[in-house]
C-alpha cells in the first residue's frame, strides 16, 4: 500500500504553493531506503567533458581506438564523473545537507559506458546525536547505483551533516 | 631513472612517442609522486560542475542562498574536490580500472584555491586472476596553496604489466 510522505510544498495560501524538498535531520531513521528518481544517462560525450574540467589524463576513457584493444572495447567511465553524478541525482531527498564529511568507502563494482543510465539508492546506516547547541546533525548512509539492466556499479558510504528543522538559513521565510 | 619513468621515449633514432604513465613494474612501496601541475578552482568551474551534478538544491543553484550559508566566496562541491585525483593520472596513466576508494575526506575549499595532488605507494602485487595486469594500492593527498592537507583518500587500482597491455596495438 504506497503512502505519501513529505510534502513537497508549503501551501502559502489558497491557491499558491511554494516548492520545498529534502527532509531534516530530525526526519531520518536507520533503515530509512530512498530510491532516487529520475536517473540519468551518462554519454561518452560527458565522459569526455568531465576529463577535460579535471584534467584527466586518462586515455581509457576518452581515446577510444586505445579502449578498443583494452578488454572492454569502448572508453571506460570515469569514478569521479561516477561520484559527481551519484551524489546529484540525490538531491531531492538530501536538500538540506550542509555539507559533505567523507566518503569512508567507494566501491566501483562494475564498468560504466557511455549509454548506460544509472540509478541510486540509499539506505540511512547511521544517524549521529541531535545535540543541542548544532544547526545540524550527521547521518551516513549507503549509496548503490544500478544500471538499466539493475546491475548494481556502484557501491559508497558517504557521511554528511544535514540541517535540523528550522535551522536552514531563510526557514524562517519558508524556504 | 628507471625506464618508464620517463615521458619520452625514442623509437628511432631522432624520433620520440610520448609515454603516458608510469609501468607496474616501476612501482615500489614507499615512492612519493608529486603531481604537476595543480589546478585551481575557478568560480565557474565550480558553478559549471555542480550544475552538471543535476544537484538543485540551493547551497550552489542560488547564489543568494549561498552567500547567506557559506559567506561570500563559492564553495567548490566536495565532489569537484575529490575530482582532484584525476591530477595523479599523469603517474597512473597505465590504469585499467578504478576498483575501490577508502577513507575519502573533505575539506571545505573555495574558489581561487589551488589544489596540489601527491601520491604514495603503499603496496603492490600481481593479479592472480589477470596475468597481465598488477594492483597498486595508492594513498594520495590533496594541498592547497598555503600547503593544507584539504583532501584524502587512498585507492585500489589495476594497471597493465609492462608489455603486455594494449600500447602496442594501439600506437602507443
Amino acid at each position: 500500500m504506497d503512502r505519501f510522505r513529505f510534502p513537497a510544498y508549503i501551501q502559502l495560501g489558497n491557491n499558491r504553493y511554494r516548492e520545498r524538498y529534502g527532509l531534516d535531520f530530525e526526519d531520518f531513521k536507520v533503515g530509512q531506503i530512498f530510491r532516487h528518481r529520475p536517473g540519468v544517462t551518462i554519454s561518452q560525450q560527458d565522459n569526455v567533458e568531465e576529463c577535460i574540467n579535471t584534467f584527466n589524463q586518462a586515455m581509457i576513457h576518452f581515446d577510444a581506438h586505445y579502449a578498443e584493444q583494452t578488454e572492454f572495447k569502448r572508453p571506460l567511465v570515469d569514478t569521479t564523473l561516477i561520484i559527481q553524478r551519484l551524489m546529484g541525482l540525490t538531491w531531492k531527498t538530501y536538500y538540506r545537507r550542509k555539507r559533505i564529511v567523507e566518503w569512508s568507502c567507494i566501491d566501483m563494482l562494475a564498468p560504466v559506458f557511455g549509454g548506460d543510465t544509472l540509478y541510486v539508492e540509499t539506505e540511512v546506516l547511521f544517524v549521529g546525536a541531535n545535540l543541542k547547541d548544532s544547526e545540524s546533525g550527521l547521518i551516513e548512509v549507503s549509496l548503490r547505483s544500478f544500471n538499466q539492466n539493475q546491475k548494481k556499479t556502484c557501491e559508497m558510504r558517504c557521511s554528511m551533516l544535514i540541517y535540523k528543522r528550522d535551522h536552514l538559513p531563510f526557514s524562517a521565510k519558508n524556504y | 631513472m628507471k625506464d618508464s619513468l620517463h615521458f619520452l621515449r625514442e623509437v628511432e633514432p631522432n624520433t620520440y612517442i610520448e609515454t603516458c604513465g608510469v609501468d607496474f613494474e616501476d612501482f615500489e612501496v614507499g615512492q612519493v609522486f608529486e603531481h604537476r601541475p595543480g589546478h585551481t578552482f575557478s568560480e565557474a568551474s565550480c558553478l559549471n560542475y555542480a550544475r552538471h551534478s543535476f544537484d538543485l538544491s540551493p547551497g550552489y543553484s542560488d547564489q543568494r542562498y549561498a552567500r547567506r550559508v557559506y559567506g561570500d566566496r563559492v564553495r567548490v562541491p566536495e565532489t569537484f574536490v575529490l575530482s582532484a585525483m584525476a591530477l595523479t593520472t599523469r603517474t597512473f596513466g597505465k590504469v585499467v580500472a578504478n576498483l575501490s576508494m577508502t577513507d575519502c575526506k573533505v575539506k571545505t575549499v573555495y574558489a581561487g584555491d589551488t589544489l596540489y595532488l601527491e601520491s604514495e605507494i603503499l603496496g603492490k602485487r600481481k593479479s592472480k586472476s589477470r596475468p597481465d595486469q598488477g594492483l597498486l594500492h595508492i594513498s594520495s593527498h590533496a594541498l592547497n596553496q598555503d600547503g593544507a592537507c584539504v583532501c584524502s583518500f587512498e585507492r585500489k587500482l589495476l594497471v597493465y604489466r609492462r608489455n603486455l597491455g594494449p600500447y602496442e596495438r594501439a600506437g602507443y
